[in-house]
């Protein structure tokens, strides 16, 4: 592997990205699956990195994963982004940041569709206007949520508490790199890096201290698939697609897996306990499991965030092996804490105590 | 008769067209950005579909060329032309200035740079190679991998930047499959035990004897040749390229492991073509090769009177092609002298 | 009978994803659907392009459309510009509109994910929610996912979510008027058009195949469509 190769096609995707002012739009499975995610991106944002990031109360759903489900005409999609939109203008703001990926996908889909089609547009203005009465102008910057926690990797490296090394060994941790399908898959040129060596992710691994592991099958969509997913009797495809990755990506022994997408964390980390349960075959090293984060956990642990504030308790796949080879402080007791009142632990736990 | 004529370009083209020119009597300075004369044959170790020596047509064109009434000139490229009343102005990037009665531009192609096809790996993945550094090998005399062995398994990707919109190049680059051919028979030559696969979307073997070649390459040296485009190629632990292509004719998708993929870059417009269209008003076409006034009778004939055009800089051509191609600007250069006389 | 290909073409995204296609299979040696599901995507782009009416209606009553994953890896592939996952899409929204997806079993799922994903966009505003993603539907999420989906008011307080509270915030609710101007949208554009005739058509054929149906997601037309695989789709 080349890894100048790689850094001559990385100079080839530029992408503008904006500085601040941002209009952040959340993510419907993140908030369900990590909201300690969405909860860090603005604390790094604003607290960290003193931006002005606003979040409007009634944006909702962009409609996205029932686009893909394909039970949302295009036509109701574009309209309800423009809603979405909307609320932006309405708010003053330009820069618009997506947290999921689908949406983001969905958003340059739209633009592009708009750009060739003026006519589109044209219809979709008057829907919005007939539905809800609202006007929009089209976002001046599109940006996903990992492309800003990108452009400000130095930054955050720069206030870093620790680094993405393994502090025995003094190596680099192993990482690889997972992005959503419909980051650049669709338009190479919006994704930062491109389509085929994305490097959003791989830049944040870089300068946070670890190194990229690149494996056959990097490319290889997680198996959400949608309706593949979203239907019990498809869920056979979805396990055999993340299956294909974990045995492409087991020789390179990673120590983690960092994604940019809502749904790749949670099928990343859940498929491996499935497929522990199913055939009784655990990846990563020492029967441990791979640990798969979101890029604002990676941030928030490299800024010396608390593990249980950026809500590692909830992945199935545990991630102190990470933490204990990084040095990162945390409590163990404090892991499934809720109040004072709730001390309840997950089943298994109970059991195996 | 006195007239001067300046060839932009010594590869195939410009060499025949040279040595033609001067044959009929006219002065000629032959302008190469390389080094040396001799263009991409430089590179090549043996040509299809016969598989002789390059050698033995790169001493024809050096002999043809070698005249006192041609002045090659090396290392100098063309910054500018102008028209001065019936003559040219060139201006080389050493800054200095040739008169001509007439141009022929014999820019020729690059290689595509297979680095384009991200997908593909070139200059990531040790073990991908280009047609053109297979030939280096050839020349070498031996067929290795970044470990130092022999590769048992050899893949070759026919139409790297040809026919392909994601590129820009809409074109077939015409001599790929049949290049492809050629390596693969000497693939086995080298390496009588390999395994050699060829993805291919059409086979074009449209020029004389290559069908046969083709032939040859699957009866006697049992190559593989596989329907389907690449989709893409990724590097394993131990170095191994996996391939995934569809196998169109049985309708399965295949991943295979390889250890050596060689990409059949297809050929454009070269940059010093492209330069020299921008400075001096010659036509292009949408492919970005130089545009001739006719495709059918005017091949050779540029939109600048007294400029004409020999070989690959307005598409694809084989070295015989080329050669004729050549002979056929000098023609037209001669014609234009003569009615300009009268 | 209607033209099909010429419906097809009404789609925008069936004008964007459908240039010449010459078989070379980039898109289906990429494709992860093709890799598990007796699935071929050229194949499907070439009946497209045929324009044969007969075919293209198999096509549409068939379960081949259905498998895939829409990850668009081939469109980033495509020597021509070709999208097959836009194509599958326009041919899957055509399918509905005309009550063919109710032909095959993959088709018929499509009921399911109105009734799940669908009615969630219109009810609460998000795709999925917490609420709705219960342990017993969603075995493969694992121990952790049943303590978290049970304390889930804690946890998301604990985080630092806002859980059916006002004002923004993750799992916040949606005021009233926006659902109500999201209803609006699929009213104006066609999204309750489609909703709708998801549900006559399924009713139709949970009355052709002797199954109860009934609203939500307990009833026996339900369950099967969301459970059924006769093990006849991979490779």
């Amino acid at each position: 592997m080349k890894n100048e190769g790689k850094k001559a096609v990385w100079s080839e995707y530029q992408k503008e990205i904006a500085d601040d002012k941002f209009f952040y739009v959340r993510s419907c499975i993140r908030q369900n699956f990590f909201p300690g995610s969405e909860v860090a991106f603005l604390r790094i944002l604003k607290e960290v990195l003193g931006k002005d990031v606003y979040e409007h109360p009634c944006h909702t759903t962009c409609s996205g994963i029932g686009y893909h489900g394909d039970i949302v005409p295009f036509e109701t999609a574009m309209t309800v982004v423009a809603r979405q939109f909307a609320l932006m203008t309405e708010a003053g703001y330009e820069n618009y940041v997506p947290s999921c990926i689908t949406s983001f996908g969905l958003y340059t889909e739209i633009l592009d569709t708009w750009h060739h089609f003026p006519e589109v547009e044209k219809k979709i203005r008057k829907n919005l206007k007939e539905a809800t009465g609202r006007e929009f102008e089209a976002p001046k910057n599109l940006a996903h949520a990992s492309d800003v926690i990108f452009k400000f990797r130095k930054e955050i490296a720069a206030k870093a508490k620790y680094k993405l090394i393994n502090k025995n060994t003094g190596e680099p941790l192993r990482v690889v790199d997972h992005i959503g399908c419909h980051y650049a898959k669709m338009f190479p040129s919006k994704g930062v890096g491109g389509a085929e060596y994305p490097y959003v992710l791989a830049g944040m691994i870089e300068e946070w201290g670890g190194q990229v592991i690149d494996y056959p099958e990097r490319r290889h969509c997680c198996g959400f698939g949608f309706r593949q997913y979203l239907v019990q009797a498809n869920r056979g495809f979805s396990v055999a697609c993340s299956k294909e990755k974990f045995e492409s990506m087991q020789p390179f022994k990673p120590d983690m897996i960092i994604t940019n997408c809502p749904g790749c964390p949670m099928f990343l980390d859940r498929w491996q306990y499935v497929i522990n349960e199913i055939e009784g075959k655990q990846y990563g090293q020492n029967g441990e499991g791979i640990p798969v984060f979101t890029y604002e956990e990676v941030a928030g642990l490299v800024l010396g965030f608390d593990p249980w504030d950026l809500g590692l308790q909830m992945h199935q796949t545990d991630c102190e092996p990470v933490l204990d080879k990084i040095g990162i402080e945390y409590s163990p007791e404090d892991k499934y804490k809720l109040n004072s009142l709730n001390h309840s632990q997950p089943k298994h736990l109970v059991v195996n105590v | 008769m006195g007239k001067h004529v300046v060839v932009i370009g010594a590869g195939v083209a410009g060499m025949e067209a040279a040595g033609r020119l001067s044959r009929n009597g006219l002065e000629v300075t032959l302008l190469e950005k390389e080094s040396v004369a001799g263009g991409h044959i430089n590179d090549w170790f043996r040509l299809f579909p016969d598989r002789r020596d390059s050698n033995e047509v790169r001493e024809y064109l050096i002999n043809l060329s070698s005249d006192p009434k041609i002045q090659l000139k090396t290392g100098a490229s063309v910054d500018k032309l102008t028209r001065h009343g019936s003559s040219y102005l060139l201006t080389t990037d050493a800054g200095e200035n040739i008169n001509a009665d007439a141009v022929v531009v014999a820019t020729g192609f690059s290689l595509f740079r297979s680095s384009r096809k991200e997908e593909y790996g070139y200059g990531i993945y040790e073990n991908v190679i280009s047609s053109a550094d297979l030939e280096k090998l050839f020349i070498s005399g031996e067929i290795v991998i970044s470990s130092g062995k022999a590769p048992q398994r050899i893949g070759i990707v026919h139409c790297v930047g040809s026919r392909d919109e994601k590129v820009g190049n809409l074109y077939c680059s015409k001599l790929c499959c049949v290049t492809a051919v050629k390596q693969a028979i000497e693939i086995k030559e080298h390496l009588p035990d390999s395994e050699v696969f060829c993805f291919y979307m059409d086979m074009r073997m449209g020029g004389a004897l290559y069908e046969e070649l083709y032939r040859e390459a699957q009866e006697k040296w049992g190559v593989n040749f596989i329907r389907g485009k690449v989709s893409e190629a990724s590097e394993t632990i131990d170095g191994k390229i996996v391939v995934k292509v569809e196998d169109t004719l049985a309708g399965r998708p295949l991943k295979m492991d390889i250890d050596m993929l060689v990409l059949m870059a297809g050929m454009e417009m070269s940059e010093g073509g492209s330069k020299l269209a921008a400075t001096s008003g010659l036509k292009t076409g949408e492919n970005r090769f130089f545009a001739s006034a006719d495709h059918h009778f005017g091949s050779n004939i540029s939109n600048l009177e007294g400029v004409f055009f020999a070989g690959t800089c307005i598409a694809p051509m084989n070295v015989t092609e080329t050669i004729s191609h050549a002979r056929a600007a000098v023609t037209e250069v001669m014609e234009y002298f003569s009615n300009n006389n009268r | 009978m209607d033209n099909l290909f010429d419906k097809l073409m009404e789609d925008i995204r069936f004008e964007e994803g459908l240039n010449a296609c010459m078989n070379c299979g980039v898109c289906t040696a990429i494709c992860p659907a093709a890799e598990f599901y007796s699935y071929d995507p050229r194949k499907i782009v070439d009946i497209v392009q045929s324009r044969n009416n007969e075919l293209i209606e198999d096509l549409l009553k068939s379960e081949q459309i259905w498998y895939c994953g829409e990850c668009m890896s081939c469109k980033t592939r495509c020597p021509r510009g070709n999208a097959p996952g836009l194509i599958i899409m326009a041919l899957r929204g055509l399918s509905q509109d005309l009550g063919y997806f109710t032909e095959s079993e993959k088709g018929r799922q499509q009921l399911a994910i109105k009734r799940t994903i669908g009615e969630s966009i219109l009810n609460t505003g998000y795709c999925v929610y917490i609420d709705g993603i219960s342990p017993e539907f969603h075995p493969e999420q694992g121990p952790t996912w049943e303590w978290v989906h049970e304390n889930r008011v804690d946890l998301i307080e604990r985080l630092g979510g806002n859980y059916k509270g006002d004002g923004p915030g993750i799992l916040r609710k949606i005021p009233q008027e926006t659902l109500d101007e999201l209803k609006k949208i699929f009213e104006v554009t066609g999204g309750l058009e489609r909703y709708e005739k998801i549900e006559s058509y399924s009713k139709k054929k949970a009355a052709e195949m002797n199954l109860d149906f009934d609203e939500g997601i307990d009833n026996e037309y339900f369950s099967h469509i969301y459970k059924t695989n006769n093990g006849s789709h991979t490779r």
